[in-house]
């Protein structure tokens, strides 16, 4: 073990993420930067550095606040370190969301529990439109990525393909491009 | 019994193709939960993706409502471990080979270069959506009204759909 490393108990990492999974309404952003508040500022288990780059690995698949956590955990101890912060940070929503879909199914016959969701369908649909506005703008650079964008959409908005389709060669395409452009420079 | 096998084989292979962020997850799931085995209603889609912003956790939470709804609390819990399953495996992996991908450039160029299509995907599920469950003029202000607050303002979203689900309420939507 490096000398300058903290060893943290397992039960802490739990306690830790179990905390940052239970208070960190908003989700997404906002949970990762309570992650860097608590972790590197307050109880200093890693830099920014490496905070940034946990993060970064965190973007490739699946939820990046689930996996900044099980890189903080792998960082502090080992693989079983990843998990209790895994487990940690999730079983607050997974309760939560037991709770929650209970209700839903048992009462939403109910006309006020309809009027209410009601309300939130076209803003569920704004959230959607939102993210991929929000994406365009970080992320859609140049002709060929905006022909990717269009080509998908069209895909599976008018001619119904599959998605996991439309990913495959997405990455197959990316990754080609990629190759050639390491190979030709 | 075959039912959460069947499940668990669902959601791990949702789990692996999980790329670019929870939002993906949103053509994935219409697809498979409402159009392909139909344990959804479209209606109870949407409302999942409501209720699961509502919780610190990621989108992906809305597995553990469809898994709810096809298999009781047991059925949440195998949806919710199985689609976590692939990336955390994966972020384990990383972090123990983590100084040596440090510097691998095509990797993440690569990983650039594939979202675009994660982003035409998204685009089009708010489209499928929106063509399926928009019908009136006041659903397209709210439509309107929460695109304008969550694009232009610092409101997170659980509370805007909170804000939503108070007017429906108080409204008497119907």
């Amino acid at each position: 073990m490096d000398t300058g490393r903290k060893r943290v108990s397992l039960g802490e990492i739990f306690t830790t993420f179990f905390y940052i999974g239970a208070t960190g309404f908003g989700g997404g952003m906002a949970i990762v930067s309570l992650m860097e508040r608590v972790c590197v500022h307050r109880k200093r288990w890693l830099g920014l550095d490496e905070f940034m780059h946990g993060l970064a690995f965190g973007q490739i698949l699946g939820p990046f606040s689930l996996n900044t956590s099980v890189f903080i955990g792998y960082y502090l101890r080992g693989s079983l370190g990843g998990i209790a912060a895994a487990v940690g940070f999730i079983a607050p929503s997974f309760f939560l969301i037991s709770l929650l879909s209970w209700l839903y199914f048992k009462f939403h016959e109910l006309p006020q529990l309809q009027a209410a969701l009601k309300g939130t369908n076209p803003v569920v649909i704004a959230l959607i439109v939102v993210a991929a506005v929000g994406m365009t703008r970080s992320k859609v650079k140049g002709i060929n990525d905006w022909l990717m964008v269009a080509i998908s959409f069209a895909a599976v908005a008018f001619f119904n393909v599959n998605a996991l389709v439309v990913l495959v060669l997405a990455g197959i395409w990316a990754l080609g491009r990629e190759y050639y452009r390491k190979e030709h420079q | 019994m075959a039912a959460l096998f069947k499940l668990a084989w669902i959601f791990l292979k949702i789990g692996f193709i999980f790329f670019g962020g929870g939002y993906v997850l949103i053509p994935l799931l219409h697809r498979i939960m409402v159009e392909q085995y139909q344990w959804l209603a479209l209606r109870e889609f949407l409302d999942g993706v409501a209720l699961s912003q509502l919780t610190p956790g990621p989108l992906a939470m809305l597995a553990t409502f469809t898994g709810f709804k096809a298999g009781g609390f047991v059925g949440g819990l195998i949806s919710t471990i199985f689609i976590f399953l692939p990336c955390t495996l994966l972020m384990l992996f990383f972090s123990s080979r983590y100084e040596k991908l440090r510097n691998m450039e095509l990797v993440k160029a690569a990983l650039d270069g594939f979202l675009p299509a994660v982003i035409g995907l998204v685009a089009a599920a708010a489209y499928n959506l929106g063509t399926t469950s928009l019908g009136s003029v006041r659903d397209f202000a709210l439509l309107g009204a929460g695109f304008v607050t969550l694009q232009f303002t610092k409101a997170s979203p659980m509370l805007v759909i909170l804000g939503a689900g108070a007017i429906g309420y108080f409204l008497h939507f119907s």
